[in-house]
This record gives C-alpha cells, sequence and structure tokens, in this order.
C-alpha cells in the first residue's frame, strides 16, 4: 500500500528530471543559436580571459584549458577544411522537435567546396532505439551556384529526392576538383 | 505453578511492547522518507517552472527579434560560446563523409556512409604523418581492398585514397543496408534465408508467385560485379524445373 505511494512519488520525480533535462537543453540550444560573436570580439575575449583568471577555477575549466580546446578544435577544422576541400561560411540550426528519444533539427548551411558555392537546408532527425542512434536526412533542399549545367541540375534534383546528403558532398568534392583543375588549365591558356 | 501464568503473561505483554516499538520505528521511517520524496518533488517542481518561465521569456525574446542578453556576457561566455559553435561545425563534416581529429603523430579520420538519407556505419582509420602518411590502424572490414588502395595513394594523394575508400565503404554498406530491408519486408515473400558474402555482392534467395491457384517456385541471383555501386550488373532468375531466361 505504502509502496504505492512512493511509486508515486518516484514517478513524478522521474517525470521532472526527465522534463528539467529536456527545458535546459532546450534553453542552452537557443542561447547558443541566437548568440553571435565577431571575431573580433572573440579575440578580445581570449585576451581578456587570460589576464583576469589567473589561477581561478571555481569548478570551472581553467582558462588555459579553454584556449588549449579552442586552438585544438580550430586546428583541426582548418587541417579538414584543407583535406576537403569544404568551407563552411554560415551554419544555423534549430531544433524543431525534442522529446527523449527524438530529436529533429533544422540546418541550414552554406559554403563552397574549392570555388564552388552551395547553399543548403534540411532536417536531421536523430531517434535513439536500444543502443543505437539512428539519423536520417530529410527535406533537402539545395542551391548551387552553377546551376546553368543541366548535369548538375539534374543531380541536384536526384539527390534532393533521396535525402541523399552524403552522395552530394562527396560527388560535390570530386567535381569541384576537377572543375577547379579545368579552371586553371584554361586560365594557364589564356 | 502460578508463576508461570505471570511469567507467560510478562512474556505476552514484552513481546507487544517490542512489536509496538518496531512498527512505530517502521512508521517513522516511512513517514521520513515520504517527507522526503514529497520535498524533492517540490523542489524538482519550483526548478521545472522556473525553467519554463526563462524559455518562455527567452522564446518571446528570440520572436521579437532583439538581440540576446540585456546582461553582458563575460570573456568565458564569449569562448564557451565559441568552443560550441567550432563543435557544432566539426559535427558537420561528419555528414560530408570525412571528418576527424589531428593527433600528436598523424591524425585519425572517421569515414560516414549512408544510403539514401538513413546514415548507416562509420569506419576508423588512424594515419602516422612521419616518416611518410601511413596507416598505424583501421576498423575497415577485410573485404574491403584497403592494401590496395593504399599502396597505389598513398603516402602521396591522401584526397584520392579517401574518395575511392569512401566509395568502397559506400557502397558494401549500401548493399547490405538493402539486403537486409529486403528481407525485413518482404519476409512473407521470401522462401527460407537470403544468402549473401560478406562483400554483400552476391545475394540469392528463394521466392513463389502464385498465378491462377499455381504457385511458381523461383531463384533469383543477384551479382553486384562493380564494388563502387550499390546496384546490381547481373540479375538471373530461374524456375525450379524449368529454365527461363529473363
Amino acid at each position: 500500500m505504502d509502496n504505492n505511494a512512493y511509486q508515486v512519488y518516484e514517478d513524478e520525480i522521474q517525470a521532472l528530471e526527465e522534463e528539467i533535462k529536456l527545458l535546459t537543453e532546450k534553453y542552452e540550444e537557443i542561447q547558443q543559436e541566437s548568440t553571435f560573436f565577431s571575431e573580433e570580439e572573440i579575440l578580445k575575449s581570449i585576451k581578456s580571459f587570460q589576464r583576469e583568471t589567473q589561477g581561478e577555477s571555481r569548478g570551472h575549466e581553467s582558462p588555459s584549458d579553454l584556449k588549449a580546446q579552442l586552438e585544438s578544435l580550430e586546428t583541426d577544422l582548418s587541417f579538414l577544411m584543407k583535406l576537403t576541400g569544404f568551407q563552411f561560411t554560415s551554419h544555423s540550426k534549430k531544433t524543431v522537435e525534442r522529446t527523449r528519444d527524438r530529436t529533429v533539427q533544422k540546418h541550414r548551411l552554406s559554403g563552397k567546396c574549392h570555388s564552388l558555392s552551395f547553399q543548403l537546408e534540411f532536417q536531421l532527425l536523430e531517434m535513439q532505439s536500444k543502443e543505437k542512434v539512428s539519423s536520417v536526412v530529410t527535406d533537402l533542399n539545395i542551391i548551387m551556384e552553377s546551376g546553368e549545367d543541366s548535369g548538375v541540375s539534374k543531380f541536384v534534383s536526384s539527390v534532393e529526392e533521396r535525402g541523399d546528403l552524403l552522395t552530394f558532398f562527396r560527388s560535390l568534392s570530386t567535381y569541384a576538383e576537377w572543375f577547379e583543375h579545368r579552371r586553371r588549365t584554361f586560365l594557364h591558356f589564356k | 505453578f502460578p508463576g508461570a501464568g505471570v511469567l507467560a503473561q510478562l512474556e505476552k505483554l514484552e513481546a507487544r511492547a517490542r512489536r509496538e516499538a518496531v512498527e512505530q520505528e517502521e512508521r517513522e521511517q516511512r513517514e521520513e522518507r515520504t517527507a522526503l520524496l514529497r520535498s524533492r518533488a517540490r523542489e524538482l517542481r519550483l526548478r521545472r517552472d522556473e525553467l519554463r518561465r526563462k524559455l518562455r521569456e527567452k522564446e518571446g525574446l528570440r520572436k521579437a527579434g532583439t538581440a540576446a542578453d540585456p546582461a553582458h556576457p563575460t570573456p568565458r561566455d564569449v569562448l564557451e560560446w565559441r568552443i560550441r559553435s567550432l563543435r557544432a561545425l566539426l559535427q558537420l563534416f561528419h555528414l560530408t563523409g570525412i571528418s576527424g581529429k589531428l593527433s600528436k603523430r598523424g591524425v585519425c579520420l572517421t569515414l560516414s556512409t549512408s544510403y539514401e538519407g538513413s546514415h548507416l556505419d562509420s569506419f576508423h582509420l588512424e594515419l602516422l604523418a612521419r616518416p611518410e602518411l601511413r596507416i598505424q590502424r583501421h576498423s575497415i572490414p577485410p573485404f574491403i581492398p584497403l592494401e590496395q588502395l593504399s599502396r597505389r595513394f598513398l603516402p602521396t594523394d591522401l584526397r584520392r585514397f579517401l574518395a575511392l575508400l569512401s566509395q568502397h565503404l559506400n557502397a558494401y554498406v549500401g548493399r547490405r543496408f538493402q539486403a537486409e530491408q529486403f528481407q525485413e519486408r518482404f519476409s512473407d515473400w521470401i522462401q527460407g534465408t537470403p544468402q549473401r558474402n560478406s562483400l554483400c555482392n552476391l545475394l540469392k534467395f528463394s521466392y513463389s508467385l502464385s498465378r491462377n491457384s499455381r504457385s511458381f517456385p523461383l531463384q533469383a541471383r543477384l551479382l553486384y560485379r562493380d564494388p563502387c555501386r550499390s546496384l546490381p550488373t547481373e540479375v538471373t532468375v530461374c524456375c525450379s524445373g524449368e529454365w527461363a531466361p529473363l
């Protein structure tokens, strides 16, 4: 009898803890997405951060840790951009739905691969089932600068239909390299 | 013995007192526990309500298009924001098929695969940079020609190497995924278990079709000669007893 009373409270506590977790994540996400700091502000912050918190920890990561993290992330990113030719010039994501085992995020991305620019938006659905996380791309929309090439626009339509973002990126990478090679060859002969 | 009756009575009273003491203790424990649970629930409810209020406020600000926080962000806030943005960009690279992280002696690359919109397996490659680019460790399955590709393209053309390796991996995973989906979705139609090899470029299965109350047992054999493609190059169907060219 009393076990039932406990169960009721324990169920409520668990539900509240889950809701708090979701709300916190949502809040932090909006905070992240609605903020923007320029390169200047970031550099300024790095300098003033080192100055003001010499030796202070208080449960946060130390200034040298944060700076090291920042530098490591920036070198990784610049390495990948050089290796793949992809440069992302702007990225925004918005969580459209978030429950315990399902998250849907809408992404807007623009960038270029070598000299070819693209803009795209898509929805990414992530589902947690048992121990696996599966993610699916839907509602893919791509705008490519070199849309005059009918081959390119056919490719883009077929990729959009299948939601095949990965093939788009891989093919774009190959095409852009070839395009770049051709462009340089023509310049050579001018 | 007159004493025996009294003793028995005393024992009974003792037992009862003990019982009551135990029950009292249990009751107090229950009450304490209930009080604890109740106060925890109340604390969480307050926190949840506060978060709901803050979230509503934030969403209101965002809809109105006003800038984020009127409060001034600290340098730490700025740096943490920047770290989170960079992490999000690195995550994006995962969607392009090649992502990774530099290490002290080289680089750890992750090749991701997908079939149409579904993201499937990821494979890892650890490369050493010195004295020249070479593979130290990897999680590529043995039936993918990793050795051949690395001999042909490394150490000079990492890009080509990765592009081709990615093609092989995506095609293999695509074929495997299709075979799995086929087995799942057409289970009533298929007879027995479809057979396939590790590279999933050979698929054999039996099924039957019914027409005019006659049933035709059929066997199909799909061959995928191009390891970089996830569509078959040859399909053969035969009916038991009767060979009907397709």
